[in-house]
């Protein structure tokens, strides 16, 4: 076996199914939308090619704006819970010492709930008719004047379909930094209490920094998910009323499926893929230090002259 | 070891093929098999009439034919199911659809079979209600769609209410509002909507334009010949705006049955709803707290008292491609069928028939029955059959906050405008 693993060209064999599988399911739908946004079509008859006429009506459509600012505020209170929450219960659970197998599971339920069984449970909370919990307890603490129809109210719709998404994936972030933060060495923790650190200085100077790979992933995870953030509210208000909670991409789902504007839509959702791209890049930047960007440079000269040596040697 | 690896492949395909070709002739020994891509509600009476006939046709012969229906009851997830097996080839050998501008392009495209050609053929156009089968044709007066149910729309209100407050029966759609006024005043929720569905919404809407103009202004809307701001739209949206305000708190996110449990629990005092739900209505009008009526009236307009929404449903269209002679017999079949049967189950039916004498009906069943006799020559066709599928998302999601007062009507009627001129530019 040995013998075979050394040939680059049985690498490239068993690669292969992988690679097709993965070309067919995501490099083609994705190049198949590229396509389709410079296309008219509307599902039937010839498709008619039409330039960037997709791409002028996008960015002079008003609903398009209201969208992305809305997938903007989605993504600021999803992150917002994911993250910090996730990280928060995350830190809290290192200090237990029973339990953490029981509670750990016990906030990781949300994430194997469906997303309808999510909204449902959601929707019967916001509901005024019949009424639901979070206005039962308002009025039951005598903040009544604040219970509202939770999901038709345009100044709380946005911040309500979002909540559920958050709350349904802040036990799985949880889990994952936890894995992050006991993996730690205790030893480094110790020797920054020794230096005179207190448990908030040991956290975010010593022990954030050290799941810096972590909390990159994580982001990327949450910040792309956000983006593409679909089923709950689309199932929760479908974009409304109006399009008071319209995300790109129910708003993408809409021209596509319901208004028959295949084209547009496509155009939509290789903005999406675009936007996507574009926040990977920039965390990426973020994430990575200057006195890194230097070592890696170093590595690569090395790398090269490594390679010159040893050419020159032959 | 790569020859074998080579070897390993190559039998793994051609086993492949060979299995593939063995299914394939496996399936041309199959009986014929007719599928229905239907948006009805599973178990409901036109599901299980239609079953039913199927059945026993396919005894008749010899269970060589087979008939598979899919149902999809939630409407806009059908249309969008529907448009994308069209879109990718797929047409099923039947489908539900409206008269709507997809519809047209569907015919348009040669691929729905002219139903009112066929029937004429056939001799069975006579069979029908008139209202259900124009209630199925398109403005220029053709049809490629079969109704198989047929409704009116009535407001059903609580008579205790109404007796406490010592409020009438509206005759007029002032007097509607003023009724609302004096409940909403006392108290009482007036009206309970399902607002998740939007087109019970949408119906409100279309009540002023319709009593004005019968359905010309809708059709000049949907052709883009006038504008959702001329004076038939503005009072539409007037009325909307004022009747809006007597709807349940929250409304937009009501769904079907908390909207209809709601009225009948008594929490409010009316609500709007066709015929097809007379098993729901039945026990509280036989106790004698509830009754209905129709559609106001207004003074002087083009459609009277008689005339209200009546519709013949989402009708059946047939895939011009496998239409052939079995598939035509089985549908002629089913028309000869489906009036006793379907009536039977205590449904008013499009096919004139006599009512089955071996069941008893409802005096609710008989009295609406009645009614439908005498209704007028106008008849109110949903917005939704005539808009084309972007501005009816338009005009559905936006009458939401027009309702509730979150946007003005001239922000309403420039949304609208605007998605009827990209549909009218082709975009």
């Amino acid at each position: 076996m040995k013998g075979i693993l050394k040939d680059k060209k049985a690498f490239l064999i068993f690669l292969l199914p992988a690679l097709v599988f993965y070309l067919f399911s995501v490099f083609y739908p994705i190049a198949e939308s590229i396509r389709f946004s410079f296309i008219k079509w509307g599902g039937l008859g010839e498709k008619k090619f039409v330039g960037l006429q997709n791409y002028i009506h996008l960015f002079q459509d008003k609903v398009f704006y209201t969208a992305f600012w809305n997938n903007l505020v989605y993504l600021v209170i999803v992150v917002g819970m994911q993250i910090l929450i996730g990280l928060l219960l995350a830190v809290l659970l290192t200090y237990l010492t029973k339990g953490v197998a029981f509670i750990k599971t016990l906030y990781y339920v949300p994430c194997i709930i469906t997303a309808v069984a999510v909204t449902q449970l959601f929707r019967s909370m916001y509901a005024t008719q019949p009424e639901g919990i979070i206005n039962q307890i308002l009025k039951a603490v005598g903040l009544g004047q604040f219970a509202t129809s939770w999901l038709t109210n345009i100044k709380t719709v946005l911040v309500c379909v979002s909540i559920p998404e958050g709350w349904r994936y802040t036990g799985m972030y949880m889990v994952i930094f936890y894995a992050a933060l006991i993996s730690l060495d205790p030893e480094i923790c110790e020797a920054a209490r020794i230096d005179g650190a207190n448990g908030w200085q040991t956290l975010i100077r010593v022990k954030l920094p050290m799941i810096k790979e972590v909390l990159l992933l994580t982001l990327t995870m949450v910040l792309t998910g956000a983006l593409r953030g679909f089923d709950i509210p689309f199932i929760l208000t479908n974009g409304g009323p109006g399009n008071v909670s319209e995300l790109m991409s129910t708003y993408m789902y809409k021209k596509a499926f319901a208004g028959n504007q295949f084209g547009y839509g496509s155009t939509i959702a290789v903005f999406i893929i675009a936007e996507s791209i574009l926040v990977v890049c920039v965390l990426k930047v973020l994430f990575t230090g200057k006195d890194e960007r230097e070592e890696r440079r170093i590595q690569k000269e090395q790398r090269k002259m490594r390679k010159l040596e040893r050419r020159s040697g032959r | 070891m790569k020859k074998n690896m080579m070897k390993a492949f190559l039998t793994t395909a051609v086993m492949g093929t060979v299995m593939a070709a063995g299914s394939m002739m496996a399936m041309a020994e199959e009986p014929v098999t007719v599928t229905w891509f239907a948006s009805r509600p599973v178990d409901g009476a036109i599901d299980l009439a239609i079953r039913q006939i199927a059945q026993q046709y396919s005894e008749e012969h010899g269970g060589n034919w087979q008939f598979e229906v899919i149902t999809e009851a939630d409407r806009p997830s059908y249309l969008q199911k529907l448009q994308t097996l069209i879109s990718g080839g797929n047409m099923p050998d039947i489908i539900d659809i409206d008269a709507t501008p997809y519809c047209q392009e569907l015919v348009d495209a040669g691929m729905l079979v002219d139903v009112k050609e066929y029937l004429n053929q056939e001799g069975l156009y006579d069979k029908f209600e008139p209202t259900a089968l124009a209630y199925q044709e398109f403005t220029n007066g053709t049809m490629y769609t079969l109704p198989l149910e047929y409704h009116v729309e009535m407001i059903w209100y609580n008579k205790e209410i109404f007796a406490e407050n010592g409020l009438e029966v509206p005759k007029t759609m002032d007097e509607w509002l003023d009724v609302c006024e004096k409940l909403s005043e006392a108290g009482i929720t007036p009206i309970s909507v399902d607002g998740a569905d939007r087109w019970p919404v949408i119906r409100y809407l279309a009540m002023m334009p319709f009593r004005e103009t019968g359905n010309d202004y809708i059709i000049s809307l949907s052709e883009g010949n006038a504008s959702m701001g001329d004076q038939a739209g503005r009072n539409g949206i007037e009325f909307f705006q004022k009747i809006g305000q007597y709807f349940q708190e929250g409304f937009a996110a009501t769904d079907y049955a908390t909207a209809q449990a709601m009225f009948l629990d008594g929490q409010s005092a009316m609500y709007y709803i066709g015929d097809w739900e007379i098993a729901a209505m039945q026990e509280a009008y036989k106790n004698g707290t509830i009754d209905y009526f129709y559609m106001p009236a207004v003074d002087g307009a083009l459609t009277g008292a008689n005339e209200f929404c009546v519709n013949s449903g989402i009708g059946m269209a047939f895939n011009a491609e496998t239409f052939d002679e079995k598939t035509k017999d089985f549908v002629k079949y089913v028309i000869e069928n489906y009036g006793k049967i379907y009536a039977g189950m205590d449904q008013m039916t499009p096919i004139k028939s006599e009512l089955p004498e071996d069941h008893e009906f409802s005096d609710l069943y008989l009295r609406v029955r009645e009614d439908m006799g005498s209704i007028g020559e106008h008849f109110l066709k949903p917005w939704d059959c005539y808009l084309d599928s972007n501005t009816c998302t338009v005009v559905n999601d936006n009458a939401l906050l027009l309702a509730t007062g979150d946007i003005d009507a001239d922000t309403f009627i420039s949304l609208v405008d605007t998605a009827l001129e990209e549909y009218k530019s082709g975009f």
